[in-house]
């Protein structure tokens, strides 16, 4: 199996407490991983690690992504290189506004590749699409970054960075939670859009509910710091019925 | 000249140092308030002495026949330029409040017996550009600024220098502002490499009805210390908002009074303060409210980010309240820019270095779009952005 990001061995802790104890996965290009496992398991740390957030610190073991080692990379290094990750509870920033900041993103990316920044003009005009298939109204881009945004509006402009920014390993936290059923289809919707067959997506995941909507090709349970079993869709169902408890480790 | 000679003298001393021999009142005030130390209250953050005990080089403020310009220019403390149609004039002063505060309000009035005179008519815009061309000098001067009844006036002030170095500007405005009228005032001031300091004495009294609007943007480094009192009569109002971005080992900032005088006035006063490098920022500001201001409605707030561990801001927001029908609220909070927020912007692939500035920017904006000319908006930002790229190159 080609591989676009390898996690081997990795031991990670937030504060004194280790959280990944020896995480193998490896994630193959254009597919899509689901992560299931129980509270407390490492599925939030381990996307934190790959996106090298400031809580963890990383004990031992690599994460290579295109067969380079990222662990000295800044997080914004890691970014510019084609690693998103969709936040479970995107912060909210008052007086940043939503279309700057989409567009000084966006920018920083073109600027990386070598190519052309985009005007205001030229970026709404992109933007005015993205908008619309998600069903966000024009008027949230103009509003202070995720100021007030309902859980759903929160996810939904989520979504609309990662269209904007085109990145290739694509890590969605829980995004199905505090979704209904509609605003859950329309993030789906965005997401599958993605699906090109180059990019690869980690679902970190409690529940199949969104395994409904956006097809695994692997499902990796996580235990206690480690990936304990890898298998294709069809996990799935077997979990529901009987819950992590009854994996055995693979 | 050198000021420090000033302290602890009696009323004929100082009268004799500085070779005056009317304004005896002024001089008694002076006196009895005392040349500003470490312990003044006022000046207690901020290091006076190092400015006041310096030999300075003395200038002849002789006016001068004043040009048509398209703004007022005032070039070391004498006005070389003029709109047409705005009268500007020097004139003696006997406009000079009698209860002030501050001892270098009188000073600078000794120092400056002879004002220049802004009298504005209409609903106009006007800029006044101070120039500073002297180095090793103590430049001093006053303004005084009117307007008109029911009048709308808005002012620009900016600042200027050759490159000088080791200069101490006192300046100060006393301004009327005239029943039912409004005067808006944006200050824009960038200082740097120890071009001068300065202390600006000012004193504004806001008539019936009328309404002040104060937004100050001090940025860089240096030593500036603005000194406030504004007294405001019935249904009067006074907008003051502050901004400050300091650097380096600057010292500067307010401390200011709002005075309630008349019945129904209300003041709201915002500081905004961020501090980077060894600098230490001043919010002094005191609130009083009058037995005359029944139903006042006073707002006080100071906000601060610290930059830098060795960072300082010394806030004091302070109400002083002599009634009970009123309504009044005042808070300072200092901290730091928020990690989960950094890191959110750099998850994006924005540096840390652009990051911190929109955050930095997003905290400051609240004041910055206060300012409803979008050019002037503008230049305030790209004055705000070239001092924090200055001070933090990646």
């Amino acid at each position: 199996m080609s591989t676009v990001m390898k996690i081997e061995n990795l031991e990670a802790k937030i504060g004194d407490k280790q959280i990944l104890k020896g995480l193998n996965l490896e994630l193959e290009p254009g597919k899509v991983h689901a992560i299931m496992g129980p509270n407390g398991a490492g599925k939030s740390t381990l996307s934190k690690a790959i996106v090298g957030h400031y809580d963890i610190e990383v004990l031992g073991g690599d994460i290579t992504f295109k067969g380079k080692s990222i662990l000295e990379m800044e997080p914004e290094e890691r970014a510019l290189e084609g690693i998103f990750l969709s936040f479970q509870h995107p912060v909210e920033i008052p007086g940043v506004n939503n279309a700057y900041f989409l567009r000084t993103a966006l920018n920083a990316k073109r600027k990386h590749q070598g190519k052309e920044e985009l005007n205001a003009a030229e970026f709404l005009r992109e933007m005015k699409s993205h908008l619309a298939d998600l069903g966000m109204k024009s008027d949230m881009i103009s509003r202070s970054l995720n100021e007030g945004f309902s859980g759903g509006e929160k996810k939904r402009n989520e979504i609309l960075q990662m269209l904007i920014l085109e990145p290739e390993v694509i890590i969605l936290d829980e995004i199905d939670s505090g979704l209904d059923i509609d605003a859950l289809r329309q993030v789906s919707e965005g997401i599958n859009k993605m699906k090109d067959g180059k990019r690869t997506f980690l679902v970190i995941t409690h529940y199949s509910r969104i395994l409904d909507y956006i097809e695994p090709d692997y499902i990796h349970v996580l235990k206690d710091g480690k990936v304990i079993k890898t298998a294709g869709a069809e996990l799935v169902p077997y979990l529901e019925e009987h819950g992590y408890d009854g994996i055995k480790e693979d | 000249m050198n000021l420090i000679t000033l302290k602890n003298k009696n009323a004929q001393e100082v009268a004799s140092l500085l070779d005056i021999k009317e304004r005896n009142s002024l001089v008694e005030m002076f006196s009895t308030l005392g040349l500003p130390h470490k312990m003044t209250e006022e000046y207690h953050y901020f290091d006076v002495k190092k400015l006041l005990d310096v030999e300075y080089k003395t200038l002849n403020y002789v006016p001068k026949s004043i040009e048509e310009g398209d703004k007022i220019e005032i070039v070391d403390g004498v006005v070389t330029k003029a709109p047409k149609g705005l009268r500007v004039y020097s004139e003696v002063s006997e406009n000079v409040d009698m209860e002030h505060f501050d001892a270098l309000y009188y000073l600078g009035h000794l120092l400056s017996p002879r004002v220049i005179k802004i009298e504005v008519d209409g609903d106009t815009h006007v800029e006044i550009l101070h120039k500073y061309t002297q180095s090793d000098a103590l430049i001093h001067y006053r303004v005084e600024i009117s307007n008109q009844a029911n009048r709308h006036v808005t002012m620009y002030e900016n600042f200027e220098t050759e490159e000088i170095k080791n200069t101490l500007v006192l300046y100060g405005y006393d301004m009327n502002i005239a029943q039912d009228s409004t005067l808006r005032m944006v200050r824009l001031q960038t200082m740097s490499g120890n071009a001068y300091s300065m202390v600006s004495s000012h004193k504004i009294t806001v008539a019936k009805n009328a309404s002040v609007v104060l937004k100050n943007f001090d940025f860089g480094g240096d030593q500036a210390l603005q000194v406030l009192k504004v007294e405001l009569g019935e249904h009067a109002h006074v907008d003051a908002g502050h901004l400050l971005y300091l650097n380096d080992d600057s010292k500067r900032g307010t401390a200011s009074q709002i005075i309630h005088r008349g019945e129904h006035s209300t003041s709201k006063q915002v500081a905004k303060n961020i501090l980077d490098g060894q600098a230490r920022g001043i919010f002094d500001a005191l609130i009083r409210v009058e037995k005359t201001a029944k139903f006042t409605k006073a707002e006080q707030n100071s906000k601060s980010i610290l930059l830098h561990k060795k960072a300082y801001m010394a806030s004091k927001p302070q109400l002083e309240i002599y009634i009970d029908e009123l309504e009044a609220s005042h808070g300072a909070t200092t901290g730091q820019l928020d990690e989960k927020q950094l890191f959110y912007l750099q998850s994006r692939g924005i540096s840390h270095l652009e990051a911190r500035k929109i955050l930095v920017i997003a905290f400051a904006n609240t004041l910055i779009e206060t300012v409803k000319d979008t050019r002037h908006q503008e230049r305030i930002k790209n004055a705000f952005e070239e001092v924090f790229y200055a001070s933090n190159k990646g």
